[in-house]
């Protein structure tokens, strides 16, 4: 609709809190979306088979595109990724600021020899005023994701080696349980509500300690 | 009357300012009722109540309850009241016992949780302790601020060890001024330390089944895990509670004293006493010393 630009005013016609109408629209071209295209350069690494991870803020539908070397030394950009839905519903905040992961099998095309990634992003909601992807990382595939060496607590809910039977004489366990968590929380109360305020003592251990007397 | 109104409520010191609030208020409350404003003695019922200071006092009275949510609130505020009477000692400012008195009563009227409530009771308590002066605020020295924390734990019955090692932490000396977030910290550890000494004594109970001596390598077992589930203060605070939370849950406690007790190589038992005091040690040794 870029006819809008420059042209005499026109009729707006208010429908509702959402939506206007602007006068007669029928010989205008199609209404297009705002987007925003970010291009990032790559190293000359083979990225064949690497994962995409970014975060979104308030981009709906992301679109890839990638460059590579065509015939004859020529560079051209091949479409990898085709209107990827972030927000389901681009009004409303599901989906804004989650993370995400390309993976190979959801590209079109694969990732080989690849010079540049562009990453073009459509908001069709004017809602939101700004929206980007942030802290892309590529990962290639023989690299793991840094936060592997999850301590045993946390990747086993349930402890690994289940005692087959417990001595009967033991006591029960949930009552210790409950009867030590409480301790637990209490120390931690005094931890977190430290004072910030000092008195403000100057002296260092043991100055003023007077180990001699002499007459004179 | 009204002269003798300030002298009757909680707080001797903030009474006159609140006073002066309403006495400010009054004139434009005044057309409202639709009386002349300075009516000798025929005021209504309400200006009568304001002007002795009744409606501040029971509002202070309610606020308190609200606060401490007794579980008896007659007695309560049978007892609120009781305080509010000033004693014979009226005409001169009270001696530091009777400030003592009054400041453990202050620090002990909402439980720590309740921590707003238990703020302004300790900032209560704070004011009181620290007005004695003739003519000016003293106030508060570590004398005084010792004192009431020795106090505090003695009314509570806190194992006199731990109330003695906690107090080396957080004492301050007998010259030195005490700023109001010592004075907290202060008495907030001790409250906490009580509440802690009365849950170790419920473990007890639970880990020696009532015959009054536990297995001491359970009872280690137990005390191990809870130290080295608050050991762990390095960390982040949601990795921490986390992993607190695997250390201790029903699964983790019963496989470390199932392992202890197989390892167990000879068997002795261990008294309440000597339990209480090796859990409130682990306490004691959170508590962050004054400097």
């Amino acid at each position: 609709m870029t006819e809008l630009n420059g042209q005499e005013p026109v009729p707006v016609q208010v429908m509702d809190a959402f939506r206007l109408k602007i006068g007669d629209t029928r010989s205008f071209s199609h209404y297009r979306c705002r987007g925003l295209v970010s291009q990032v350069r790559l190293p000359q690494v083979p990225w064949a088979g690497s994962v995409l991870v970014f975060k979104n803020f308030y981009t709906a539908f992301l679109s890839v595109r990638v460059q590579r070397p065509g015939p004859g030394g020529s560079r051209r950009w091949v479409a990898c990724l085709w209107d990827l839905c972030l927000m389901p519903c681009p009004h409303t905040e599901q989906g804004a600021q989650d993370y995400f992961s390309l993976h190979p099998n959801q590209m079109l095309c694969d990732m080989d020899q690849v010079t540049a990634v562009r990453f073009i992003l459509r908001q069709p909601s004017p809602v939101w005023l700004q929206f980007t992807i942030e802290e892309l990382q590529i990962f290639p595939p023989g690299q793991k994701s840094p936060q592997k060496d999850f301590p045993s607590w946390l990747s086993q809910l349930t402890p690994l080696e289940q005692p087959a039977s417990l001595h009967g004489e033991l006591p029960d366990p949930e009552k210790v349980s409950t009867g030590v968590q409480q301790m637990w929380m209490l120390t931690e109360v005094i931890r977190t509500h430290q004072a910030a305020a000092c008195i403000g003592r100057f002296d260092v251990d043991g100055c003023y300690d007077v180990n001699l007397l002499s007459y004179m | 009357m009204a002269a003798a109104a300030p002298a009757s409520l909680p707080t001797p010191k903030m009474a006159p300012t609140k006073m002066a609030a309403y006495e400010k208020r009054r004139p434009g409350s005044a057309p409202g009722t639709g009386r002349a404003p300075g009516a000798a003695g025929g005021g209504s019922e309400a200006e009568f109540l304001l002007r002795a200071g009744v409606t501040a006092m029971v509002r202070e009275a309610l606020l308190k309850v609200l606060e401490a949510r007794p579980a008896e609130p007659v007695a309560f505020l049978a007892d609120y009241f009781e305080r509010l009477v000033p004693g014979d000692a009226a005409a001169e400012p009270a001696g530091p016992p009777q400030r003592l008195a009054r400041a453990l009563w202050f620090v002990g009227l909402a439980h720590h949780s309740h921590r707003t409530a238990f703020d302004s009771n300790t900032g209560a308590a704070y004011e009181v302790l620290g007005g004695g002066g003739r003519r000016r605020a003293a106030g508060v020295d570590g004398r005084l601020y010792s004192e009431l924390l020795r106090s505090i734990c003695r009314h509570g019955e806190a194992p006199a060890e731990a109330a003695t090692a906690l107090l080396r932490r957080v004492r301050c000396r007998d010259h030195e001024a005490v700023p109001f977030d010592v004075f907290r910290y202060g008495v907030l550890t001790c409250f906490v330390l009580l509440e802690f000494a009365g849950k170790a004594d419920a473990l007890f109970a639970v880990l020696d089944g009532g015959s009054g001596a536990a297995d001491a390598v359970v009872c280690e077992a137990v005390l191990r895990a809870l130290e080295e589930a608050l050991g762990s203060g390095h960390l982040a605070q949601p990795r921490r509670y986390l992993e607190a939370g695997s250390r201790l849950g029903p699964d983790g406690l019963a496989l470390a004293m199932d392992r202890a007790l197989q390892e167990r190589k000879l068997s002795g038992s261990m008294s309440r006493e000597e339990f209480l005091k090796k859990a409130t040690a682990l306490f004691v040794a959170k508590v962050k010393p004054v400097e």
